[in-house]
């Protein structure tokens, strides 16, 4: 991969994010980190969403089926069938991309609208299946609870989830500065342009739907590990699909980076307004929030500080 | 021009193409040679751009063969015709409009490959050579296709095409919506693509006057159907080519 000069500068402000974060476990306390976790993990979603609907323009509604097939495989491997968290994590990430392929299909002949509704019903179909098939597995409505934890206590949950997003975050950064990330999206602004420049597109968005199922298996596995139990309702919930939507286009869809802001923003915001406001109704402002933010500035909270730091540089000089 | 000893570039053989009741096309043939630049006119809805569609696999003709450089390609996808060195523009310019005109020559250069396209960074020098081939100034380079005239536009779809390196351009209406100054410089781009590269034409156009110094022999359809072949000068004599046009 060539890494030119700006590639390189970028890389010493994900340097600079790394160090930083990993410095605040010895300036905020453990209720701080706690949310923060939370936003790591939706910051994985967002990105996988991101990778896959951002740059391609399949807009998945689904992605809870994939992170669901993650949790479902390594909690009912590991709680089930004692088989080791080691080997449980990367068969769940495993099932989840062969369950990206899945996804896949229904792209193979439809977009827009209708892929999105295909898969929203592939979510509401895992959601039915988890309750009523086996559900001495599954664990039934009630899922299952208990699941071995990989690490305890605040700090360490922190330093392994921040872990995770970072390298995931870095990794599909990089994929997306190279011709790779021009050709997916060349498939959003026109998949029969991109074709006609002899482009193979199904394997160019089968590549995407796979990474974008990798991520989310990766996040849905260690998620499910982490809150240590996983039941139907709280996966497949509407709410936590549109936490993720909101996530990545609020941050800024297409830029990797983007959804991280979104997702800190979000987590954050839900959380501190929990003392003010305990109800459902929480919900209203952080979505009149992100409405607003969302019809001023459409590119995102991204493009809101690349802006500000272009600004700063003019009036430096 | 006649087919060369190897044989025709391009063949259509009694293609078809059917829309439900309507019979877009109705057993078209002909040859490409290479080297040759075939005019492809009639009437609007004569059937034209549905033969282009076909010859790039995007419709998939009712019944009839298209063989290109002696192979079968009738079922070939579009993007594996491209590398073999079919390519197309359109009626209506289609870039990729948020990316800049070196990022859609790039598109274009990229290879069909994901490791290739991850590993091997972008010739930004080779995406400015292209631009330049087509007329484009350095500046046009990082523009926007919001940014361009049409004719720029016109341009643009060359430019990505010659980055994939065809031997035959189906142009499809590329003096539409041109001034006459814009026609002139298009006209001299494919003269001199013609002449650097060998490339061989395909060329569907209304403008019959701009069309005429550029073809070395003409087809004319009208409802899906060809009603005459010949040099340009022969078609437009051409009894039945005036009524397709004007009526009787």
């Amino acid at each position: 991969m060539a890494i030119d000069r700006e590639t390189l500068r970028y890389l010493g402000w994900w340097l600079a994010f790394g160090v930083l974060m990993c410095l605040l476990p010895f300036v905020v306390g453990t209720g701080t980190l706690r949310i923060l976790i939370f936003a790591h993990f939706l910051a994985m979603f967002a990105m996988s969403w991101d990778f896959l609907s951002g740059r391609t323009g399949y807009i998945s509604f689904g992605h809870p089926f994939l992170i669901g097939i993650a949790g479902y495989t390594t909690a009912i491997l590991s709680f089930r069938f004692d088989v080791p968290i080691y080997y449980s994590i990367p068969a769940a990430i495993v099932a989840t991309m062969v369950g990206g392929t899945l996804f896949f299909l229904p792209a193979l002949r439809i977009r827009g609208t209708y892929f999105a509704l295909v898969t929203l019903a592939f979510m509401e179909i895992l959601y039915q299946l988890t309750k009523v098939v086996a559900p001495k597995i599954t664990g039934g409505t009630r899922g299952i609870s208990g699941l071995e934890a990989i690490v305890t206590g605040a700090v360490n949950n922190y330093y392994l989830s921040f872990g995770i997003m970072f390298a995931i975050g870095v990794v599909l950064w990089l994929l997306i500065r190279t011709r790779l990330g021009i050709a997916l999206s060349a498939i959003r602004m026109n998949e029969e342009a991109v074709r006609s420049t002899g482009h193979n597109t199904t394997k160019l968005k089968l590549f995407a739907f796979t990474v974008s199922a990798a991520v989310s298996g990766i996040g849905g596995a260690f998620y499910v590990h982490y809150i240590g139990s996983i039941a139907p309702r709280g996966m497949f919930e509407i709410n936590f699909l549109f936490t993720i939507l909101v996530a990545a286009l609020l941050g800024g869809a297409e830029t990797i980076i983007g959804p991280i802001m979104g997702a800190y923003f979000l987590t954050v915001l839900l959380e501190y307004l929990r003392p003010v406001m305990p109800g459902m109704e929480r919900y209203l402002l952080y979505g009149g929030i992100a409405l607003v933010l969302y019809v001023v500035r459409p590119e995102g909270i991204y493009s809101i500080i690349v802006d500000a730091g272009r600004k700063v540089q003019e009036w430096r000089r | 021009m006649t087919a060369t000893a190897t044989g025709p570039l391009l063949e259509v053989r009694d293609l078809h193409m059917t829309f439900g009741g309507i019979r877009a096309v109705q057993g078209i043939s002909f040859q490409v040679a290479e080297g040759e630049t075939l005019g492809l006119i009639g009437p609007n809805g004569a059937g034209k751009t549905t033969v282009f569609n076909m010859i790039m696999a995007e419709l998939k003709p009712t019944s009839g063969e298209i063989w290109f450089k002696g192979e079968n390609i009738t079922r070939v996808p579009t993007y594996e015709r491209v590398k073999r060195g079919i390519a197309r523009t359109y009626q209506v310019p289609q870039p990729f409009a948020e990316m800049s005109v070196g990022a859609n020559i790039r598109v274009g250069m990229a290879p069909d490959d994901i490791w290739k396209l991850v590993s091997e960074g972008a010739d930004h020098a080779a995406e400015a050579d292209i631009g330049r081939s087509v007329g484009f100034s350095g500046e046009q380079i990082d523009m926007l296709p919001s940014e361009l005239a049409m004719g720029d536009l016109r341009r643009l779809e060359m430019a990505r095409n010659v980055a994939v390196s065809p031997r035959l351009l189906l142009l499809d209406e590329v003096f539409a919506g041109l001034t006459l100054r814009e026609i002139g410089q298009i006209s001299e781009l494919l003269v001199e693509k013609k002449r650097k590269d060998g490339l061989t034409y395909i060329i569907v156009s209304h403008d019959l006057r701009a069309l005429a110094p550029l073809v070395d022999r003409v087809i004319v359809m009208s409802f899906g159907e060809v009603i005459a072949e010949g040099t340009f000068d022969d078609v437009v004599r051409d009894e039945a080519v005036r009524d397709a046009y004007l009526g009787q």
